[in-house]
């Protein structure tokens, strides 16, 4: 029964799953929560929710006030970690209050990454989208909006999209390279998801850099190449998120793209973890340092670490690069690697998302290695599933690529579902 | 806490689907429908004149450690105390399918208000003494259901059943 002072630092889905872990394991001494926010931890993942009226803005706040009473937490709300001295156990916070620990977790999220366009990341009119406070200066912005434009064709800015559009406000999406949803997403997939979400209304622009933004009288300018200008109200900035861990001090701690861990969310420094989009933990699945960033990762990930906090051996067993989300009427799901680089590789479609869905498989020597699914998503845990313990498509092997008729396909899934 | 669990004997399953019915029924689901909270797929295995077919029936396996408690960005899944049943909140879900990405066995289905819905291992029945509609239903006995510790009794004797069957069919087949 550890009786030893645990330290928290970040206040989100991985900082609370380690505290309420740490206590079930047996934490008996203290534990402190250092959170940026003045609030009670809030799921970013629900904020486009809010926006389309599914959940009051008080569900977005999902552990509510009372966790941290109930388990005993002393809470530092709304002052930033300055300085962690990971060797001397001890972290310093802005307000000048330094406190030892004897076992700490970096559970520190993200923060959206403003590209480096002349005029936008000075601009009030630039919104990301991430904190308790990006999403009330959202949904302010857009109660008197007509126009908006979203930089960034991300799973985010395509919700982002559909909120906008279903309150009458017109949208225009772009995004620097060519496809939508280029991560996870294969360009066949991407096309098909294209034209629907153009087909519901929303301008898409693919191919498209800006090159400055300028403000206004009411609203901002976006000039892009060939003397494109669009005049928006505000531009929403879905362009990706990085580690918080600024106050890392990396001649101490191993840090790549977040804080680097093993399947324990130890980081190389002794008594110090790491968990959630913070973190960069080892993948038994990959065999690689991967940034898993969905709220269940996060949590698993943080309730591994509590348990680590109370003494306990815990792992994470490691997980695939996915995710799911409704998109305008149509459901979608990406799920591991769906251009493998190495092997022979083969992708195998069937279906038709307006009729019982739409799959796309992607095999590497016979192994599945992704699948993306349009509104087929119910067949999204099984296949993750498969990915994970190297399922073998062996009636695939040695077969041309002629011989794969979509009942070849629907065979080959119904195959690997039920594996 | 009596943790329950169902239980399935794949040697007995015919595919008769009845347990796909009663669940419907007992959820008043119209027959037809695509949204069963248990589904029965067929296997095939083997060739000529090896080959044969079993029938598997699957809903949710009220897992003890379940993937789609963690995943679920609402809290909206919860174990219900008395007897560890995974119940899902409808009131709070907003239909993110967070559960059906982490749920390996898809369990958790989707009706047309978008929120999801799931078997609730008929936790109302067994509260006045009924077994789950499935179980009750199931001609061939397949399905069982009971507590973790019973049905893992069930699951080793059937286990011990097998090897001795095994080892009598060897020695036949070496005399």
């Amino acid at each position: 029964m550890q009786k030893n002072r645990a330290v928290i630092l970040g206040n989100g889905g991985a900082a609370i799953s380690a505290a309420r872990a740490a206590r079930i394991a047996g934490h008996r001494g203290e534990i402190h929560l250092v959170s940026d926010t003045a609030e009670s931890a809030f799921n970013p993942m629900l904020s486009p929710y809010y926006f389309r009226g599914k959940v009051p803005w008080e569900g977005c706040f999902p552990f509510g006030e009372d966790f941290y009473r109930n388990h005993e937490i002393t809470c530092h709300f709304g002052v930033p970690v300055a300085n962690l001295e990971a060797t001397r156990q001890q972290v310093t916070l802005t307000d000048g209050q330094l406190f030892s620990y004897d076992s700490c977790l970096i559970a520190t999220g993200a923060a959206p990454v403003i590209p480096p366009v002349p005029g936008l990341r000075e601009s009030s009119r630039a919104l990301p989208l991430r904190s308790a406070g990006s999403a009330r200066k959202l949904e302010e912005a857009m109660q008197t909006a007509r126009r908006v434009l979203i930089l960034g064709a991300s799973l985010v800015g395509i919700e982002m999209a559909e909120v906008l559009v279903k309150r009458g406000i017109a949208v225009v999406l772009v995004d620097i390279v060519d496809q939508i949803l280029l991560r996870g997403t294969h360009p066949s997939v991407a096309s098909i998801l294209m034209k629907y979400i153009e087909s519901q209304g929303v301008d898409i622009r693919l191919g498209c850099s800006m090159q400055e933004m300028e403000e206004t009288k009411d609203g901002v300018a976006c000039h892009f190449a060939g003397d494109v200008i669009e005049e928006v109200d505000f531009v929403v900035c879905s362009t990706g998120v990085r580690s918080n861990i600024d106050f890392v001090n990396r001649d101490e701690v191993k840090v790549d793209l977040g804080v680097l861990t093993d399947d324990r969310m130890r980081t190389n420094v002794e008594n110090l973890y790491a968990a959630g989009d913070a973190s960069q933990a080892f993948n038994r699945v990959t065999g690689q340092h991967d940034w898993m960033g969905t709220w269940g990762n996060a949590c698993y990930q943080g309730r591994t670490a509590g348990q680590g906090l109370a003494g306990r051996k815990a792992f994470f067993a490691g997980s695939l690069p996915e995710n799911i989300s409704p998109l305008f009427e149509w459901n979608y799901a990406q799920l591991g690697d769906i251009q493998p680089k190495t092997g022979e590789v083969r992708h195998l479609a069937c279906g038709d998302p307006e009729r019982g869905g739409y799959n796309l498989l992607a095999f590497s020597d016979g192994f599945l290695t992704g699948a993306n699914l349009i509104n087929c998503t119910h067949l999204a845990g099984k296949l993750s599933g498969a990915i994970l313990r190297k399922w073998r498509c062996e009636s695939m092997v040695g077969r041309a690529d002629g011989d794969f008729t979509e009942a070849a396909v629907e065979e080959i899934l119904n195959e690997c579902t039920a594996s | 806490m009596t943790e329950c669990s169902f239980f399935f004997d794949a040697s007995r399953c015919s595919g008769c689907m009845a347990c796909v019915v009663a669940c419907q029924d007992q959820n008043d689901f119209v027959t037809g429908d695509t949204v069963a909270f248990r589904h029965v797929s067929q296997h095939e295995e083997g060739v000529y004149p090896e080959a044969r077919i079993t029938s598997r029936s699957f809903s949710c396996q009220h897992c003890a450690d379940g993937p789609c408690l963690l995943a679920c960005p609402m809290q909206a899944i919860s174990r219900r105390p008395e007897d560890g049943t995974v119940l899902v909140n409808r009131d709070i879900c907003v239909g993110c399918r967070s559960c059906e990405l982490a749920c390996p066995v898809g369990a958790p289905k989707f009706p047309e208000d978008g929120k999801m819905a799931k078997c609730d291992l008929c936790y109302v029945r067994r509260d006045h003494g009924m077994k789950p509609a499935c179980v009750r239903t199931c001609p061939t006995g397949a399905l069982d259901y009971g507590s973790i510790e019973e049905m893992s009794e069930k699951m080793r004797e059937k286990a011990s059943i097998r090897m001795l069957k095994g080892s009598t069919r060897s020695s036949e087949e070496v005399d």
